[in-house]
């Protein structure tokens, strides 16, 4: 009998198994062709079943790529920030002297509602953008590439000028870069009087700084915004979420809809890494964006029937970073030691042996774009091969001494080498620890210390609370946007309206301090000062200066550049095929899911 | 005179530490108990001397599994993952020991006070007692995370002990109303003996197994929050402590997903487990010792 009843129940528990499973099936039992999209939103761990359809709330059930559309998708070009595939705009043209750009909508884009995309829903997305202080679309004084007027041509034409004042060369990708949100829905978000305040807003005097406000106000009312439906403009549109997945539906008045594989997208949510390597390693999941996984996981993700792993470019290097006003690291012998010392390859083989390549060199710049941008430079630079009798040299220039195996400050005070890094940034930690273990092999005393989470460190970072800290850098495609990381308001050179001044170390958020001018190849330069003038001309005058630049970081060392990133993304073959391999679109603008982008353009296709 | 008493209280010695001998002979279990704890305060105390104070690394033998050489394989640094649990046992198993006598000596103390005195001290201590009953510990400790950083063990067990003496101090004021109306407190109380003579000679013996036990299980306490609140990641990074040692082998390694990783999750756990094995085993034994209904010759 015994025997019976757990027959019965071993069935029932076989039963229950079949019907909770979660093989990619079409949910409802829909007639769906193209067959279910299993992914994960890598930039936003936990489903908030809660959250509205806003694209603008971080926790919001939107997904750029999938529901939400941006006017162009900004690519991962290695030198054109303002290269981009076309999104709710089919074509633009840009002004020769970048003083204007002209968008033309996709002449057959409707809404998930059916109603058509007009350029008001453009104006009023860039109202809505303005709220929320966007580059191209910025209230502050003086703002670099920020709009001066927007004018509706026509029903699908739009033009954007950019302010003379302080122009700057990726305004075009600062526009595209824009979502695009239906009026019919949003209009109530903002009061009708929104291009006043912008216009007031943008002038000087107490009437324009009480129009900032106002809008800085309705920023906290557009990102608490909670539209009724999703009426969504991209392929797809949200059906229903709970706090295990999201389920998007396919958008029939999508203007590309008949080239869109997919016919439902699943969102799986996430709270750690180790969720999204068991879904990879299960093949679970058609994509996922880069996440960080040890080898022997990425060998079993790889393992998985029809998992592949893409790699491509990733615009971002990490590098360990020095607080110059405190001592020894204002000796700049003492920085070039520690990058004698510090074997980067055996630091990026411990801490990111997927997603890492080691530095060549510092220079401020990723491996990949400094070969496009400064080919010419790149042999010049020191490469900092590691290389311990040349780092006691450095280190005894330094005035540091060596006593009973341990490394003394000049005044015969103990040095002890404290790197700072967030927790669970399991990367930076296993790094630090690494080179923790390389400075005491070489009589460094070292510590890692850890701070509660990445908001806190990089307050503590810029109150000047940390010796060495790791940061990231060489965040391009821009010319500017990557220098401004060495030598931008973290290093005492704030751009206000154009113009830069100079903090001493210290003092308004100048926890760097390197001095204010460097000697290059026998030239005296201030590196702020050039990194500024990186944001307003275009490539042919930028690459003398990026070579200064690069020169400079990589003689006075303000940071020691440790590896370069890599951008692995997951797919799986078996399902769907068609995956892109260019670097250029493996990875798009801030906050977007490539494979919403992939899918939208055509590129993915159901594996027949 | 003196020197029958004196040899009366050897033979009474005498005769109680052959009654512990006869309870651990009679069960080996009790015996590996004693031996894994003493196993256990052997490792923290002298553990360490016997490594480096910066343990060698290997970064071509990263996440390996166990091996002759090592034993519960290696971290993600290649380091020797046994190595890493003997040398963080220390911070471990002394915020432990701190935390259990803080809980014992100040359970006991309020708990012995309130219940001989009784009146209006019982009843401000007691309320003051069923406050701190009420706080809940791991969030609270989760909130002083964030402001004190707990890099030194000692300081960890202060914090710890001062959250877990609420429960001691409820049962021994229990034990203390009993026993303070029994004949042989009478008895004292009519020679008239000293309250330090009654609480220090007559009370507390008759408690002293019911602490004792109460510090054991304290420990085992102090060692699981501690370990939980590195596990979370809300404590300052030691990579040779246990709890972050776990979350890495979670967290960073996949011990999860790979097997590889398994014997880095897994010797942080043991140790934790031996522990727990240790003092129940040892606790069962001195409930016998100290309760003469339980003997069973």
């Amino acid at each position: 009998m015994k025997r019976l009843a757990a027959v019965v129940a071993l069935l029932g528990l076989a039963t229950a198994t079949a019907c909770s499973s979660t093989d990619n099936k079409p949910a409802g039992g829909g007639s769906a062709s193209g067959g279910l999209f299993t992914t994960i939103d890598v930039n936003r761990p936990g489903i908030d079943a809660s959250a509205p359809a806003n694209p603008y709330n971080p926790k919001g059930n939107a997904f750029p790529g999938y529901t939400t559309m941006k006017i162009g998708w900004v690519v991962n070009h290695l030198t054109d920030p303002n290269k981009a595939l076309p999104g709710m705009a089919a074509s633009w043209e840009i002004e020769p002297d970048n003083s204007a750009i002209t968008l033309k909508l996709q002449p057959n884009a409707k809404w998930s509602d059916g109603k058509p995309v007009t350029a008001e829903d453009v104006k009023l997305s860039i109202a809505l953008a303005y709220t929320q202080g966007s580059t191209a679309f910025a209230v502050t004084p003086g703002a670099a590439g920020a709009a001066a007027e927007v004018t509706v041509v026509d029903d699908k034409t739009i033009k954007i000028t950019q302010d003379p004042a302080n122009p700057s060369p990726k305004f075009a990708r600062g526009v595209l870069d824009t979502t695009v949100l239906p009026s019919h829905v949003w209009s109530s978000a903002v009061p009708a009087t929104i291009w006043d305040t912008i216009k007031t807003a943008r002038g000087d005097g107490p009437e324009a700084e009480k129009a900032r406000e106002e809008i800085t106000a309705l920023g906290q009312k557009v990102i608490a915004f909670a539209p009724p439906k999703d009426v969504a403009g991209g392929p797809f549109v949200l059906e229903r979420v709970n706090p295990g997945e999201a389920l998007l539906v396919k958008n029939k008045h999508f203007f590309n809809a008949a080239n869109v594989a997919p016919s439902q997208v699943k969102f799986l949510n996430y709270t750690g890494n180790e969720q999204i390597w068991n879904y990879l390693t299960q093949g679970k999941l058609d994509h996922s964006g880069f996440v960080a996984a040890p080898t022997d996981v990425m060998n079993r993700i790889k393992a998985a029937p029809g998992s592949e792993v893409i790699k491509g470019y990733s615009p971002v290097a990490v590098s360990m970073a020095f607080n110059q006003s405190k001592k020894p690291y204002d000796n700049v012998h003492v920085r070039r030691g520690l990058a004698y010392l510090i074997d980067r390859e055996q630091v990026t083989k411990v801490a990111s042996p997927e997603g890492g390549t080691p530095a060549t060199t510092t220079s401020g710049i990723h491996q990949k774009a400094a070969a496009a941008w400064i080919p010419d430079t790149l042999p010049k630079l020191e490469p900092y091969k590691a290389d311990l009798a040349k780092a006691e040299e450095e280190f005894k220039t330094a005035g540091l001494t060596k006593k009973d195996g341990k490394w003394t400050l000049a005044d015969g005070t103990p040095w002890k080498v404290s790197m700072h890094a967030p927790a669970g940034f399991s990367d930076w930690l296993s790094a630090q620890e690494n080179i923790k273990s390389q400075l005491i092999k070489a009589g460094i005393d070292a510590e890692v210390v850890t701070t509660a989470d990445y908001p806190v460190y990089l307050e503590e970072l810029a109150a000047g609370k940390y010796d060495v800290g790791f940061w990231l850098i060489a965040l391009g495609p821009a010319p500017y946007d990557i220098f401004q990381r060495l030598y931008g308001a973290s290093n005492g050179w704030a751009n206000v309206g154009g113009k830069i001044k100079h903090s001493p170390a210290g003092k308004s958020g100048n926890w760097m301090g390197s001095p204010e001018e460097i000697e290059v190849d026998g030239a005296k330069i201030n590196p702020g000062e050039l990194t500024a003038k990186l944001n307003s001309v275009g490539p042919d005058e930028a690459k003398p200066i990026m070579s200064q630049l690069a020169m400079a970081a990589n003689q006075d060392l303000p940071v020691i550049q440790l590896w370069d990133y890599i951008n692995n993304q997951f797919v799986n073959n078996s399902r769907f095929t068609g995956w892109p391999h260019d670097d250029e679109v493996l990875r798009l603008g801030t906050g977007v899911l490539p494979s919403g982008v992939w899918i939208q353009q055509g590129l993915v296709k159901a594996k027949q | 005179m003196s020197i029958v008493l004196e040899s009366t209280s050897a033979t009474i010695r005498r005769n109680f530490w052959n009654g512990v001998w006869r309870v651990m002979k009679r069960k080996p279990s009790r015996m590996v108990g004693v031996v894994i704890i003493l196993g256990f305060a052997f490792m923290g105390v002298f553990g360490p001397m016997f490594f480096p104070a910066q343990l060698p690394d290997n970064p071509d033998a990263i996440t390996q599994p166990p091996s002759w050489e090592h034993w519960f394989g290696t971290d993600p640094q290649g380091r020797d993952v046994l190595a890493l649990v003997i040398t963080g046992s220390r911070y471990v198993l002394l915020s432990a020991a701190v935390t259990a006598l803080i809980t014992v000596v100040l359970g006991t103390a309020i708990g012995l006070y309130s219940g001989f005195k009784r009146g209006r001290w019982d009843t401000v201590l007691m309320r003051i007692t069923d406050m701190k009953l009420t706080i809940p510990g791991l969030p609270l400790l989760l909130v002083l995370a964030t402001v004190w950083k707990f890099g030194n063990p000692i300081q960890m067990g202060l914090v710890l002990g001062l959250l877990g003496w609420g429960g001691v101090a409820r049962a021994v004021r229990a034990q203390t109303l009993s026993l303070r109306e029994r004949g042989f407190i009478e008895a004292a109380r009519g020679l008239g003996l000293s309250t330090t003579h009654i609480i220090g000679k007559e009370l507390l013996p008759s408690m002293a197994p019911y602490i004792a036990m109460n510090m054991l299980i304290a420990v085992t306490g102090a060692v699981y929050a501690q370990v939980g609140l590195f596990f979370l990641g809300v404590l300052p990074y030691e990579s040779d402590n246990w709890g972050v040692m776990l979350n890495l082998a979670v967290f960073q390694a996949g011990a999860m997903i790979t097997p590889t990783a398994l014997g880095y999750l897994l010797a942080p756990l043991l140790a934790i487990l031996l522990l727990t094995l240790g003092i129940v085993l040892v606790v069962d034994a001195m409930d016998e010792i100290f309760n003469p209904r339980l003997r069973e010759e």
